[in-house]
């Protein structure tokens, strides 16, 4: 027992008070929380995204090094809405950071600054597949959110960082007023889509239908997260025919083979849409994301 | 609305310039200066209509959110919003049940099939097992504490229901300096797969080498643990735990009286001072060797009195580690390759209580296995094991040399349910025939809380 004792206080003696910081550290699940973070907060913070934007998010799981990037963290944006659900709460557990904890000031759930689309009311059963009750948490594929997020994030930072809060309103305003601008060129660009019906691979993408004006009329998977199966793309083949829909949209990281087999039989246009900040290389600003997006549905629009 | 007066005025505006400019261009013909300007217009109108939407919507929200104000002040009784704030329908307590069962058949007959399956919820039986059925609570007590619990009910090889409190703790949340203070009844943080409810394994049953040296519901006392993040680069936790070494799930230690390890009958030895406690200690590392490949690695000791004599003592050490690669892209976590082993040693100092027997039990075992996800909800997996003592345990089953191969495959229809198939192809020395080879089925549900997906 003495030896043990011994080698826990050598241990001990080994922890280095670790020196203050100027930059508030932020932490985000997300790459696209990131990019936003990074437009707010300038040369103040030092971001680090927790999952990269190739991956879904909601599959993610908490490793190690997470653990410590969240330990260290002065602020934890997330996009909550159980996006994260699967592996956030034992993150948290572990990472014994009281600051960015539930409801103190270094935690910021972005699904309270934004309206969400798709909330369940009523008896809610998994038997309608991955539902999520507390409604549809890709909320960031709506520019117009991205006004929201942006504001939130300024305020909150301005909360945390009193000395410099006129310079997060007036990033998070310039913000704003690029996206609103940028805004209208990519709704102008995609105006063909205006009103036409869409078939999307998962029910992620509702929101960039409301912001672009198109409409989604089914997926490609059957329910929310179950794989399609023969006779559900064959149900799914007669209506692309018979209502004469033009496009299937779906994120990079979805299997092709079942979008390969309906541009097959019924030539639908296949746009892989780059989910988030991150999903390719090149794409590293929030404002990126859309350009890239517009651009895959331009090259469905020139087929 | 006063927004959308303004709107039309300035949509008249917009008109009459329009209009102007149009009579201009008609007469000088500068067509292209005219579009230009129109655009521009255009695009000026469509911001202010913008801006003015946003407005509207903000002041909508702010409408909704008074409305909703004003409902939970009429439903709420006052003392219940003072008390804890809580929005009505949010759910504080989450709770899960979830249930594993199994069914099977082996080359070999039910008494035998018991001794190679040393693991209490592993399927041991020809026929049906309700492996586990576990009821999950587990919220944040109050801005300090966490706490978690959960409960196992199981029917045993009688048909009987057995109900077991496997785990009750709480856990600090806002300790500084990187610790946490956990305690309550837990497993002890020896290794991964001790930790690791029956639900979330790999394989259908425990390695052989914790059956053996943790017997058959894993390690898991009364007790209470410090742990550590130190402030290094890399994730490095330090984990230092004092437990209860009485009772059967603390099987290499004072264990129950009467029970038996190695020949050697043990008594019913109390704890009488600290030293008669069991200690924990465990270092445990995780790196990121690069965007896809990530590393953990461990070392765990215990230290304990065991009750084969009064003055005897067993320690047990041990290493594990884990792989997983997982490339940028990924369907539903999908594809990745994983890769985790363990090895574990024991000395046990056992003695006859009344004789001056005495030696020294050595044994140690190791597991390794390897799984493959090679498409969304599609799982391949390999172990190998081996386990094995010193002196003369061949017609022992609990110290005998034995090995194991088992491949198995688990296909997941959601996050929340699994089927796996599995083959054990098992070689021990007790064996009268020396090798058994076992089919199993396994099915688990998950209802309620959302699993958590634990690295």
């Amino acid at each position: 027992m003495k030896r043990l004792r011994c080698i826990l206080l050598a241990l001990l003696l080994l922890a280095i008070p670790v020196a203050g910081h100027a930059t508030i550290r932020i932490v985000t699940t997300t790459q696209d929380l990131a990019a936003l973070a990074e437009a707010v907060g300038g040369e103040f913070v030092e971001v680090q995204s927790l999952t990269p934007g190739t991956s879904d998010p909601h599959f993610a799981v908490a490793k190690p090094s997470m653990i410590r990037k969240v330990f260290r963290a002065d602020l934890l944006l997330i996009i909550g809405a159980d996006m994260e659900i699967g592996w956030l709460p034992p993150l948290l557990q572990s990472a014994r950071n009281a600051r960015v904890q539930p409801g103190n000031p270094g935690h910021l759930d972005l699904s309270g600054a934004v309206p969400i689309l798709g909330k369940l009311s009523g008896p809610v059963s998994r038997a309608l597949g991955d539902v999520h009750a507390k409604g549809n948490p890709h909320y960031w594929l709506d520019p117009r959110n991205g006004v929201h997020m942006a504001r939130a994030i300024a305020e909150r930072l301005g909360e945390l960082d009193p000395d410099h809060a006129a310079e997060y309103q007036r990033r998070s305003q310039s913000f704003a007023q690029t996206l609103n601008q940028k805004f209208l060129g990519w709704r102008e660009e995609l105006a063909y889509l205006d009103g036409q019906p869409v078939i999307a691979y998962h029910t992620s993408l509702v929101y960039l239908a409301d912001a672009f004006g198109f409409r989604i009329v089914d997926e490609v998977e059957p329910k929310p997260g179950i794989a399609p199966s023969a006779a559900s793309l064959n149900a799914l083949l007669t209506r692309i025919k018979a209502d004469d829909i033009g496009v299937l949209i779906m994120e990079p990281y979805y299997e092709r083979r079942s979008a390969r087999y309906l541009n097959e039989q019924t030539g639908i246009h296949i746009a892989v849409l780059p989910q988030s900040v991150g999903a390719r290389k090149g794409i590293d600003s929030y404002f990126e994301l859309f350009d890239a997006i517009v651009t895959a549905f331009k090259d469905v629009e020139d087929k | 609305m006063a927004h959308s007066n303004l709107c039309s005025t300035l949509v008249t505006i917009v008109i009459c310039m329009f209009a102007a400019n149009l009579n201009v261009a008609s007469a000088s013909e500068e067509t292209n200066e005219l579009q230009r300007q129109l655009l521009e217009l255009r695009q000026q109108l469509l911001q202010m209509q913008q801006g003015y939407q946003q407005q509207v919507d903000a002041l909508e929200q702010r409408i909704d959110a008074l409305e909703k104000q004003s409902d939970q002040s009429v439903n709420q009784p006052p003392a219940m919003a003072a008390a804890g704030g809580i929005p009505a329908g949010i759910s504080v307590l989450p709770i899960g049940l979830s249930g594993l069962f199994a069914g099977g058949g082996s080359s070999v007959d039910n008494d035998a099939l018991e001794k190679l399956q040393g693991g209490a919820h592993d399927p041991n039986q020809n026929g049906f097992i309700v492996q586990n059925v576990e009821l999950s609570l587990g919220a944040a007590v109050d801005p300090y504490f966490d706490a978690q619990a959960n409960i196992i009910f199981q029917i045993d090889s009688d048909g009987e229901t057995v109900v077991e409190l496997e785990e009750a703790f709480f856990l600090t949340r806002s300790l500084p300096g990187g610790l946490q203070v956990k305690g309550g009844q837990y497993f002890t943080e020896f290794g991964r797969l001790n930790q690791q409810h029956p639900h979330r394994w790999s394989f259908v049953d425990q390695p052989v080498v914790l059956s053996r040296f943790f017997g058959g519901d894993g390690l898991r006392s009364q007790g209470v643990r410090l742990s550590w993040l130190t402030p290094t680069d890399w994730y490095s936790e330090l984990i230092v735990g004092m437990q209860n070494a009485k009772g059967e799930t603390v099987t290499s230690f004072l264990n129950a009286p009467g029970e038996d390890i190695g020949g050697h009958t043990l008594i019913d030895r109390d704890a009488r001072d600290l030293g008669d406690l069991l200690y924990t200690l465990r270092w445990f590392n995780g790196f990121d060797l690069s965007d896809t490949v990530s590393m953990n690695l461990g070392v765990s000791g215990l230290w304990g009195p065991n009750a084969s004599g009064s003055n005897t003592d067993t320690n047990i050490v041990g290493t594990d580690w884990y792989l997983k690669w997982q490339p940028a892209r990924t369907q539903r976590g999908f594809p990745f390759v994983s890769w985790h082993t363990e090895v574990l040693w024991r000395r046990y100092e056992a003695e006859d209580a009344g004789t001056s027997n005495q030696e020294t039990l050595k044994d140690w075992g190791l597991f390794t296995q390897a799984l493959w996800g090679f498409r969304p909800g599609w799982v391949a997996g390999l172990r190998w094991e081996y386990a094995t003592a010193n002196g003369d345990t061949a017609a022992d089953p609990l110290r005998d040399t034995r090995k194991r191969l088992s491949p198995n495959l688990t296909w997941y229809p959601t996050e929340y349910s699994k089927l796996r198939l599995q083959y054990n192809h098992d070689w021990a020395e007790h064996l009268v025939g020396k090798t058994a080879d076992t089919l199993w089925l396994q099915v688990e549900f998950n209802l309620g809380a959302h699993a958590a997906h634990v690295f």
